[in-house]
């Protein structure tokens, strides 16, 4: 090794029984219920339980200092969770804290003629965009039931939707935070102006890292108008190779909203014949509605049906909401676009996916239960197969008992992961912010 | 500091070619500053490596020695972000300008940092790609110095800024270690470290090769330009679009100072007796476009545009642009010197912020014109001065002081594309609080612990009085 700091120090090894034991104390209830409020701590509830042992409730960013600057002290692991449902699929065990965001949920600001919006961590997307549609915009992410993401979790989780192909993911809309971190300091960075280079980029680093660095209490987002009109173009074909050579010529020809293919057993709900769909969002004035729905029957040779208005919307809204979630095993791919159909073959042909066809990126699952040795077999060959194609995977969800055997997240390579080692020592030296199922073990 | 003997000057020929070690002040002198040329000051030594090896060996070589470097592209930064403080070795990737791979099937490109931005989308422009990211410096900036500065161009509005568009990176850390960094989509493996050193300013080592996306050109244009007695009328114009849910790629403003100086440059026919113009461009399905145009041709009728005029064809559109890119080129002619702002106001803070400039340029007695990414809230008011006339440099540094502060208090930001530098880098205080500066310190040392990748830059050192007033090391003229 040729550099003095490069390796971090190992995170405290916090002996389970001892936070157990710490937390069941009565004096740690108590310090909580004088930090939050009594009545805002609780037992976990459904997904919660296997995210965290005890949830707190609170409704300030001073009181999330508290409950940091207390768990610092006393070694306790904690992690924000909204619905839980990202970290209940992923955790080995539960941390000894949850932090609900649920009262910290407000929109704080939505400014149309300068289409940003700023609100807390805790409300959800749903929320949000009921709370700005009224001035014709929205955010235009689409996490899979965004009445269950927040905004904290859309960051932390890095979820996205079918809309990523035309607008982006959150990474992209994602203009200003702040987040409580070690030291119980409150941080932020970027601002509320849609274009701002000022200082190192924190919302970049708070994207996708699963609450390990910080609990994150606010976020400014760029929002867009909502588009004229929405139609949605749902095409059968027997071969999934089919479905993405069309799916990539399509994509060549005209700027689609989304474009999307469902597996079989996933596109039940559309089409009874057990075909892979593919499925063509496109939006705006009537007169371009009008003109990608001919060039759409053109390219497909009129195969397939279009679905105008609200029946558009709807099957949308179906699309987007494919849970993989309640799988007993399901992963997210990430490929360059054009190797997306052979990585997939790769995985199996047992699996059922949602593939956002024109990103690279698909979800897969397996329904069925599987036995802890097939599993990691399962998972091995679905790595492989991304790895093959010079992609990554991530588990979103395995069912507990298979859990412990599994990687949840591919190894970056070796220099990456000594920095991003570093990076978490840094902003996180004492260990406590959802530890141990990162990359890395961090 | 550690200064360069010639034993490490003996190591570093022997890693480079001979013309890649340059030492002599004659030729050094090139270097002493980039567009920000309010301050200048000449590296010890220029070193331009040809290879990914070769930086790494001479980045090692330097560490050894613990002297600190600075990064360099092209030299187009506006913000100083390339002058040497406290750092003898300056390192040009200009020499490393190759484009490795070209994925059209997948939209990507690989490309060497010392690549020219505008390379990028020649490569591809007949297959119908581009590369988004069109700083107005794009025919000689580097795809390098963009990452560094996150830079943006007048179509950010639609597709963002450089860090929408870099998947993957290849950096050589201070120490010489080479790391890839991110991966074949957005879908990050780990922490997001390209979103960590995208914007960083060459303080976390120095980029050798990105992947960057490639883009589909848009089925067809439309270009207006719109003239208005004031700016005043012209910003409200920019509200009254965004309002309508028509958000066009690109939506540029000019105001009089700004539009003499390019007609004089150009003639490409803009208005002479106009306070201000707006260059709308609108893309997309040609099926909807005549519609949009229409629109927005009423929107800014409505708002008091005094006339709008429509590019016939597309070499109409280009002198459009190449009026609106080389504008600042323009202004050259007006004054010896011209130092360029970049803040950020909430785009309806437009009004505000203009009468705030117009106010200072009255105080200071200074001719400052402006240009406007408009729909993104950023502008860059160009203050005119004499380098020769000290008491107007102070003048000018003062006025563009004022006028960042302004932006912040509207809520805005001390840049949008141009990066901090050294010019903005007394005004961070403003932006952000010691606990947020530290943190970032804490993310930069994570790179660059001992703090050799362009030193100064950035963050102010905590408890240091910035105070550029008078240039660093003034150079004799």
């Amino acid at each position: 090794m040729r550099r003095g700091r490069r390796t971090a120090p190992p995170g405290p090894n916090l002996v389970e029984a001892e936070i157990v034991a710490a937390l069941t104390s009565s004096s740690l209830e108590n310090r909580l219920d004088s930090i939050v409020g009594s009545g805002h701590v609780r037992a976990p509830r459904d997904f919660e339980a296997r995210a965290a042992d005890a949830i707190v409730e609170p409704h300030s960013v001073d009181q999330i200092c508290e409950l940091v600057r207390m768990c610092e002290v006393d070694r306790i692991p904690l992690a924000p969770v909204g619905a839980a449902r990202s970290l209940a699929g992923i955790r080995r065990s539960p941390v000894a804290l949850g932090i609900s965001m649920a009262r910290l949920a407000r929109l704080i600001a939505h400014e149309p003629h300068d289409m940003t919006v700023v609100a807390e961590a805790g409300i959800t997307v749903g929320e949000l965009n009921a709370a700005i549609a009224g001035a014709g915009q929205r955010l235009p992410v689409d996490p899979c039931k965004p009445n269950l993401i927040t905004l904290g979790s859309l960051i932390g989780a890095a979820h996205s939707g079918p809309l990523r192909l035309s607008e982006g993911t959150s990474r992209d809309l994602l203009i200003g935070i702040r987040f409580v971190g070690h030291g119980a300091n409150l941080v932020h960075g970027g601002g509320r102006v849609v274009k701002n280079v000022a200082g190192y980029d924190l919302m970049k680093l708070m994207g996708g890292s699963f609450g390990t660095l910080g609990i994150v209490t606010e976020a400014t987002f760029k929002v867009r108008p909502i588009p004229n009109d929405y139609s949605l173009a749902i095409v059968p074909f027997a071969l999934a190779s089919e479905a993405f050579a069309a799916a990539y010529i399509l994509n060549d020809a005209l700027p689609l909203s989304n474009l999307d293919i469902l597996s079989p057993g996933l596109g039940r709900r559309f089409d009874s014949d057990h075909r892979f769909l593919l499925m063509i969002g496109f939006s705006g004035s009537p007169l371009e509605i009008d003109y990608q729905a001919e060039r759409i029957r053109d390219l497909l040779r009129a195969r397939g049906e279009i679905l105008e208005g609200d029946a558009g919307l709807r099957s949308y809204e179906l699309l987007r909401d494919t849970d993989f979630y309640p799988a007993a095993l399901s992963a997210q791919i990430a490929v360059p676009p054009a190797l997306l159909a052979r990585a997939l073959e790769a995985c199996g042909n047992d699996i059922e996916y949602r593939a956002h066809a024109g990103s690279g990126v698909a979800q897969i699952m397996l329904a069925d239960q599987q036995s802890p040795d097939d599993a990691v077999h399962i998972v091995a060959r679905w790595r492989q197969a991304a790895h093959a194609a010079r992609g990554t995977l991530r588990l979103l969800a395995a069912a507990p008992e298979i859990r412990s055997s599994l990687e949840f997240f591919d190894t970056p390579n070796e220099g990456a992961l000594a920095l991003m080692r570093r990076l978490k020592a840094a902003f996180d030296p004492v260990g406590i912010f959802n530890p141990g199922c990162f990359v890395g073990g961090i | 500091m550690s200064l360069i003997d010639r034993k490490l000057l003996d190591q570093l020929r022997e890693i480079l070619e001979p013309d890649g070690v340059v030492s002599r002040a004659t030729e050094l002198k090139v270097y002493e500053c980039d567009g920000w040329t309010v301050e200048k000051s000449v590296p010890d030594v220029l070193l331009l490596p040809r290879t990914t090896a070769q930086l790494s060996a001479i980045l090692a070589a330097l560490h050894r020695s613990g002297i600190a470097f600075v990064p360099r592209g092209a030299g187009t930064g506006l913000s100083g972000g390339c002058l040497p403080l406290n750092a003898p070795a300056m390192i040009c990737t200009s020499k490393m300008n190759r484009i490795v791979e070209i994925d059209l099937e997948n939209r990507r490109v690989v490309a060497e940092s010392g690549v020219v931005n505008l390379h990028v989308t020649n490569a591809v422009k007949s297959k119908g790609y581009f590369y988004a990211p069109d700083p107005s410096s794009q025919v000689a900036c580097t795809i390098g110095g963009n990452i560094a500065e996150n830079s943006g161009g007048p179509h950010t509005l639609k597709y963002g800024v450089t860090t929408n568009h870099v998947l993957a990176l290849e950096l050589v850390l201070p120490d010489g270690e080479i790391v890839e960094l991110g991966g074949a989509t957005d879908e990050r493996c780990g922490y997001d470290l390209v979103g960590a050193v995208v914007g960083a300013e060459g303080t976390t080592g120095i980029v050798t090769r990105a992947t960057l996306k490639l883009m589909r050109e848009p089925e067809n244009h439309r270009t207006l330009l719109a003239a208005f007695p004031d700016a005043d009328t012209a910003t409200h114009a920019v509200s009254m679009i965004i309002a309508s849910g028509i958000v066009p790629a690109a939506l540029e403003m000019m105001d009089q100072l700004i539009i003499r100086a390019v007609e004089e440059a150009f003639q490409v026919g803009l208005p002479l007796d106009a306070g201000a113009v707006l260059i709308i461009e609108l893309e997309g399905l040609e099926a909807g476009l005549t519609a949009y145009a229409d629109e927005v041709a009423k929107i800014v009728s409505a708002a008091g545009a005094s006339s709008v005029r429509l590019a016939r064809d597309e070499a109409e559109r280009a002198l459009l642009w190449k009026a609106r890119k080389r504008a600042l080129g323009a202004v050259g002619r007006l004054a010896p010197n011209y130092a360029t702002q970049d803040g950020v106001v909430p785009r309806t803070c437009l009004p505000r912020i203009l009468r705030v400039i117009a106010d200072v340029s009255r105080r200071y007695d200074l001719r400052i014109g402006n240009v406007l990414h408009a729909g993104d809230g950023n502008l860059h008011p160009v203050v005119l001065y004499d380098e020769r006339d000290p008491d107007q440099v102070r003048r000018a540094i003062d006025a563009g002081r004022e006028i960042l502060k302004a932006c912040i208090e509207m809520g805005g930001s001390l840049t949008g594309e141009h990066g901090i530098g050294v010019e903005k880098i007394g005004e961070m205080a403003l932006m952000f609080s010691p606990d947020d500066l530290r943190v970032m310190t804490e993310l930069r040392h994570v790179f660059d612990p001992m703090e050799r990748s362009n030193p100064g830059k950035v963050i102010p050192q905590p408890g240091a009085c910035v105070e550029v007033a008078a240039p660093r090391r003034q150079v004799p003229i």
